[in-house]
């Protein structure tokens, strides 16, 4: 029954214009991505694919799954083809599950589609990127610095960053303790190295740089000297013997030329662990951007339980972009609770409480305060920032997101089912 | 088993505004039986009642105050409505489906199994007559055609109730025809019929009882034939007289102190007319 008025909701929904039109031009927009100039970086081509699909086309997407999910139950009480379902044996929850399904049926047949689509213009523009760029199409896990130091005679400091001279008269040293064991299923860990530098003889761009990677416990270790380029990040794989067990693994630097000098920060220098291939976090960052579909599908036709479409459409569009805004409101709202968090807050030069103050509470300060709290975080959904950088998505972050999707369609089917049981159709 | 198939008690409807303020009163205390097996009809002028009723019997709306039953459970229970079938007022069908596509979503809405429903979409439309055109979406059809698809899904299911709404409306006079021959073999079958409609003599011909509404007011309920016979008049129908014949008779009447209002030939009616001509050429 549910089956039913899912596989007729999605039929009903692909034979509608408006969907026609925004697939048609998410396809126009990543067919004519590889014609759009870029910068120089090597993989500009490829984040670009990634952030146009990510944001432009799931953007065109969700748009077009709200027109049709927040207008499908009043076009169908509005046009009465409702009384043809009410007067079956169908309760008016299975109707509204049923929906949801359909919708969120589309929205799977639209990632898959246009995803795939995407993933081999991604694949066939990053086949052909030098290693060093290489990482915005692996999917590793992160770690930073946990102590950070140079060792020696910093030359001079600028912008807070230390600068240290070649010649071994200071020696960066950046400390990772949290480093595990790698598992089965990892290919291994790799430095990656954005660092500043600089020289005072006839400079082409590189210099010669040390690069050393020690195990801690073990004393185990491997030295190298790199080419170190001014514009491009420096890749170093480790070596599997280095890293067998959980350990600290110290990273030092320096330019072996005294006449060159190293910019140093703690965040320039990261160790990553190269989890399974780029396709398997492609899909994880598909799969959160599927949820997100999902929730805005659940909220939108929670919507039109009760409201017309034009407002149905409205409401789940505010929802929806204040999702993603919600860090900014809940800032926004401390703001004007704390009369000193800022002294160009408006209580802040209103120094004693008065009648304006007391309606600003109620009128802005608590609803903001109630949208942070009901209204969907959708940015927790976002899977870019990972794929950006070649991070690998945790299977927690999704467990997460899926959880959380869970309990919030929970919540909107208990309401839908509410509001409905009390609807009369006219 | 209940002997009725429907029952009222007090049930009333009254719409309210956007405030909750009382703002129309659709239906007013209604006490009313329907009896299984019955051809039962709700009459009135437009806004009178009758779609309303339907709608509460159905439970798209709810009662403001009193109570009713069909096939034995409180109106808008789901196991009832297995076995109702409904045929709204206006053809309210998913346009873009095509005949067999909109029978075959309503009839999995009732889980049929796929054999039994492909069973039951065949027989129905050729039932309907409507073969020829069973793969051509609904926005093609006319307005006719729509009725008979909007009939075809209320037997989806093979209902025990029928619940027609102006079912004739948008038929032409062969359609209305075998709409009345329709609901004259559901009788033959045991089933139960309610047919709500304001063209008069579509109810006469194929209603056991029925019910006039006015304002929302139950008026007159009663078998058709109890409400319309004239106790105090008699009516002979008689072939093959001379007009001394019937002078002879008009002689006798007006001796005896009887009355006589009218002399004339019978009539057919057009629909009889009209189905003649077009059945015979």
């Amino acid at each position: 029954m549910i089956r039913a008025i899912a596989i007729h909701t999605l039929r009903e929904s692909l034979r509608k214009k408006t969907l026609h039109v925004l697939i048609g031009l998410s396809i126009f927009i990543m067919a004519v991505l590889p014609a759009v100039p870029t910068t120089d970086e090597p993989d500009a081509r490829v984040k670009m694919i990634l952030v146009v699909f990510f944001q432009v086309v799931v953007l065109l997407c969700i748009t077009g799954v709200i027109l049709l999910s927040a207008t499908s139950l009043p076009h169908e009480i509005e046009d009465k083809t409702i009384y043809g379902i009410l007067s079956k044996p169908v309760s008016r929850i299975r109707i509204v599950v049923g929906k949801i399904i359909g919708f969120t049926l589309l929205s799977a047949i639209l990632l898959v589609v246009l995803g795939l689509f995407n993933l081999v213009s991604l694949q066939y523009r990053a086949s052909d990127l030098p290693e060093e760029y290489r990482g915005i199409v692996k999917a590793r896990s992160e770690f930073v610095a946990s102590h950070f130091s140079i060792q020696g005679t910093v030359h001079h400091a600028r912008q807070g960053i230390g600068w240290i001279a070649g010649g071994r008269s200071g020696v960066a040293r950046w400390q990772f303790s949290h480093i595990k064991k790698p598992p089965e299923h990892a290919s291994g860990f790799e430095v990656e190295g954005n660092l500043k530098i600089e020289s005072s003889r006839g400079f082409a761009g590189t210099i010669p740089l040390m690069v050393r990677v020690e195990n801690e416990i073990s004393g185990r270790g491997k030295t190298e000297v790199i080419s170190a380029n001014v514009d491009k990040p420096f890749i170093l794989k480790i070596d599997p013997a280095i890293v067998q067990e959980n350990t600290t693994l110290n990273i030092t630097a320096f330019p072996v030329l005294a006449t060159d000098y190293l910019g140093v920060t703690p965040m320039d220098v990261k160790v990553f662990l190269i989890q399974k291939g780029f396709l398997s976090n492609y899909g994880k960052a598909v799969l959160l951007t599927f949820l997100k579909f999902v929730l805005i599908v659940i909220i939108a036709v929670m919507g039109s339980t009760y409201l017309s479409a034009p407002v149905s459409i409205v409401a789940a569009f505010v929802v929806f972009l204040c999702g993603h805004i919600l860090d900014f409101i809940k800032d926004f709202s401390l703001l004007m609770q704390d009369h000193h968090a800022h002294e160009h807050a408006i209580p802040g030069v209103l120094k004693t409480p008065n009648m304006f103050l007391i309606y600003m509470d109620y009128l802005i300060k608590k609803p903001l305060e109630w949208i942070c709290f009901i209204f969907p975080d959708f940015k927790r959904f976002d899977s870019l920032k990972f794929l950006l950088k070649g991070i690998n998505i945790p299977f927690e972050t999704v467990g997460v997101s899926f959880g959380y999707t869970a309990v919030y369609a929970g919540v909107c089917l208990f309401l839908s089912a509410m509001i409905l049981k009390k609807r009369e159709f006219f | 088993m209940d002997s009725y198939a429907i029952k009222t008690e007090g049930l009333t409807k009254v719409y309210k505004d956007f405030w909750h303020r009382k703002s129309t009163s659709a239906l007013t205390n209604l006490n009313l039986t329907i009896g299984r097996g019955e051809v039962f009809g709700l009459l009135g002028p437009n806004g009178s009642g009758k779609t309303t009723t339907i709608k509460l019997l159905l439970g798209l709306l709810f009662p403001t105050s009193g109570k009713s039953w069909v096939l034995g459970a409180p109106s808008g229970d789901l196991t009832v409505k297995r076995k109702i079938g409904f045929l709204p007022e206006e053809s309210y069908l998913y346009k873009f489906l095509t005949a067999e596509e909109i029978l075959d979503f309503y009839a999995k809405l009732f889980d049929i199994e796929k054999k039994e429903r492909k069973r039951r979409i065949d027989a129905l439309i050729r039932a309907v007559r409507l073969d020829h055109v069973r793969k051509r979406p609904l926005n093609q059809y006319s307005k006719g055609m729509l009725r008979r698809i909007g009939l075809a899904q209320a037997l989806i299911n093979d209902p025990e109730l029928v619940i027609l709404d102006e079912p004739t409306s948008g038929l032409d006079p062969i359609g209305s025809r075998e709409m009345k021959d329709l609901i004259l073999e559901f009788k033959r079958q045991k089933k139960t019929v309610v047919l709500c409609s304001h063209l008069l003599a579509d109810v006469q011909d194929v209603c056991d009882r029925i019910a006039i509404f006015n304002k929302g007011v139950l008026q007159v309920t009663g078998t058709v034939k109890d409400l319309l016979s004239q106790n105090d008049a008699i009516e002979f129908v008689v072939k093959n007289l001379s007009q001394d014949d019937i002078q002879a008779v008009k002689a006798f009447v007006e001796s005896r102190k009887g009355n006589i209002v009218s002399i004339d030939h019978p009539s057919s009616t057009l629909e009889d007319l009209f189905v003649s001509i077009i059945e015979h050429r």
